[in-house]
């Protein structure tokens, strides 16, 4: 091998060498200009409207029954969105600690559809679901209380289907059917045999 | 095409490839009248165990037969599994004729065999197996597959009587009795009834014969008669009485359980065909019970403590039921015996093929206490007369049987003392099965989770609903 040789591939090498040390300090002070830009994702509007008088259907594990609370807060008038408001205001029943039926603290109703002139579609968090406590009897208590609330204070709704994070999913941990259509009439038949 | 068209045909798709495929396997894997079964008697519980063949030798899942005993649990890990039970480790090796049980070496008479991480050991070792791990005598019956533990057995003596003939028994027993043209049988799967005579020639004028056999993990007595007889219990259960039969008794053949309603001596030869303090259990073949233990493989469903999977739980229960129910002569399918997984959809898909006539889905849970027994969440007013039933409403025609049954089993787990309560919930996938559907929720029996796993308390659990499955099965099959 001779020293032209040599010397050249010593030459490659730190090039090499210094071009990769170069584009590292231009990632990472990319990330940096990133991190310090503003959130401009949009954010919704806040609630406003005149308090109102809703009636919550609030699980509890231990006696295991769903029990009817008027709460009063602030509502919206579309449709959608009280319900939306309604169920965040339920589900926060729930993730406050300690509470009677315990979901995981970020679960959150992200929106409600209404869909014709009787159903309702309800998006929830990934949380909501990927946290769920599994069993048939506390998921079927979350359906219930979820299903009866919503049908209870949006009038003429009369079918509620549950989505998880915009999606279709079989289960909510393991047992309780989402697939279907909640039916007002049938859920009202459980909470009968529940109390 | 709207997604919610698309959705649906691509469920559609795949629900036919799941029938499909799941039609195929339950050809091939159906089954049979012939299904060979061990049974084990011990002092305090009695099970059947099914028994495969491989390779020419008869062979056992080593850990179902020590499930009624205590804490047990087993891991493969390659080709070693490792079993734990109580405070006992044993170690085999696949294909291996040597396992390891508490530090000893113990030769087998074939090679180990891992199947779906179940263990299996050739079934002449089991006695010397279940000896040294339970620390108790063992007796084994080869030819009728039958293993007593601990000395039990059950013997009989019989009484010529003026009017018949009784027979005797040390302890209550529940056989199932079937008659046929000159003869009457009595067969004894959960009693562990054994004999040193097995040709009896009682001098009677109504029996000639009487023969005693042990086959397929059950014993057998064969009454034949100079006249048609008939069976009846005594209260206590430890007397069999043999009578004439009336003169109309030219009956066709009947098979009719011990599980009688009894208050005292069921009246004499009331009717042939069946008596009617006697709950009928004329052969109507296909009367099968599917027990679906939830969850299973990737899916762990809920974790109960820190070591306890739903998943492990539900198969030991479903286990414990699947033998309760044949010592009741009633067949069993099992959506899964092993760690694996199976489709929430493929269960239902199983039962619907399979026609059963019940579906009981198992679950396990740490909130509560008790059993929670489920019907399908759905309005029975939506079934409609049709050759084929809609998928996800076909529970529909069969809800008002289903909510009968569950009815039934709350009332037996009563009268076991265990507490009880039924209602409708939207459990995956009652609404798509074609028969009566319960599901059924294990939960603890005192503030200790672990007590859900429990071998004593699943046990009573598993004899309450076997025998609401008995006294239950006139209704469901009457509206199949």
């Amino acid at each position: 091998m001779n020293r032209s040789f040599t010397i050249a591939t010593g030459c490659l090498l730190a090039a090499v060498l210094v071009m990769g040390a170069y584009l590292f300090s231009l990632r990472r002070n990319e990330q940096s200009r990133v991190q310090s830009l503003p959130d401009r994702r949009p954010i919704p509007a806040p609630v406003t409207g005149p308090p109102s008088r809703v009636t919550l259907y609030l699980a509890y594990d231990d006696p295991g029954v769903v029990r009817a609370e008027t709460v009063s807060i602030a509502l919206p008038p579309d449709p959608g969105e009280r319900g939306r408001e309604i169920l965040r205001a339920l589900v926060g029943e729930y993730v406050k600690r300690p509470s009677a039926h315990e979901l995981p603290a970020t679960a959150d109703v992200k929106d409600v559809f209404l869909v014709g002139t009787d159903t309702a579609v309800v998006d929830t968090t990934e949380s909501f679901a990927e946290g769920h406590p599994s069993g048939v009897f506390v998921e079927t208590l979350t359906l219930a209380s979820l299903v009866k609330t919503l049908t209870a204070n949006l009038p003429g709704v009369t079918r509620v289907k549950i989505l998880v994070d915009g999606k279709e999913r079989e289960t909510l941990a393991g047992h309780a059917d989402l697939e279907c259509f909640y039916d007002a009439v049938t859920v009202e038949q459980l909470l009968e045999q529940l109390r | 095409m709207p997604w919610t068209e698309r959705l649906a045909s691509a469920r559609s798709a795949a629900r036919a490839a799941a029938m499909a495929a799941i039609l195929l396997c339950l050809l091939a894997s159906a089954p049979s009248a012939e299904d060979k079964l061990l049974s084990i008697y011990g002092p305090r519980v009695s099970y059947s165990l099914p028994v495969s063949d491989h390779e020419g030798q008869e062979y056992v899942a080593l850990l179902e037969a020590l499930e009624p005993f205590g804490n047990v649990t087993a891991g493969a890990a390659g080709a070693r599994w490792k079993l734990h039970f109580n405070h006992l480790e044993a170690e085999f090796r696949q294909n291996a004729s040597i396992g390891k049980v508490a530090g000893q070496r113990i030769g087998l008479p074939g090679p180990f065999v891992l199947e779906n991480d179940r263990g299996l050991v050739p079934l002449r070792a089991l006695p010397t197996l279940l000896g040294l791990m339970l620390a108790t005598k063992t007796d084994y019956h080869e030819a009728g597959r039958r293993l007593f533990l601990g000395g039990v057995g059950t013997r009989f003596t019989t009484d010529v009587r003026e009017n018949g003939l009784n027979l005797n028994f040390t302890a209550a027993v529940n056989p199932l009795i079937s008659t046929e043209p000159g003869k009457l049988k009595m067969s004894f799967t959960r009693d562990a009834v054994v004999s040193n005579s097995y040709i009896l020639r009682p001098e009677n004028p109504l029996v000639s014969l009487i023969t005693f056999s042990e086959n397929n993990g059950k014993a057998e007595l064969v009454v034949a008669g100079r006249v048609p007889l008939l069976a009846q219990f005594t209260a206590d259960r430890r007397t069999i009485e043999i009578v004439p039969a009336p003169a109309q008794a030219q009956a066709p053949p009947t098979v009719v359980t011990g599980n009688a309603p009894s208050a005292a001596t069921l009246p004499a030869a009331v009717a042939v065909p069946p008596p009617p303090t006697l709950q009928s259990l004329t052969a109507r073949p296909g009367f099968v019970v599917m027990l679906d233990p939830g969850h299973g493989g990737e899916d762990r469903g809920a974790l109960l403590s820190d070591t306890l999977e739903e998943k492990g739980v539900t198969l030991a229960f479903a286990r414990r039921l699947r033998s309760e129910l044949q010592g009741h002569g009633i067949s069993v399918i099992m959506s899964r015996d092993a760690d694996v997984t199976v489709g929430v959809e493929q269960r239902a898909a199983i039962a619907d093929a399979a026609r059963v006539a019940v579906y009981l889905s198992l679950h396990a849970a740490s909130q509560g206490r008790g059993v929670r027994v489920y019907t399908a969440l759905i309005n029975s007013a939506s079934a409609k007369p049709a050759s084929f039933l809609p998928w996800d409403t076909a529970q529909a025609r069969y809800v008002l049987s289903s909510r009968a049954l569950a009815g039934i089993v709350k009332a037996e787990l009563g009268k076991h003392e265990i507490p009880g309560a039924e209602f409708p919930a939207p459990v995956k996938p009652l609404n798509n099965v074609a028969a009566a559907a319960l599901a059924i929720e294990v939960a603890p029996s005192s503030a200790d989770v672990s007590s859900v796993s429990a071998g004593g308390y699943q046990q009573r659990i598993a004899a309450a609903v076997a025998e609401a499955i008995v006294v239950g099965r006139t209704r469901v099959e009457a509206e199949r």
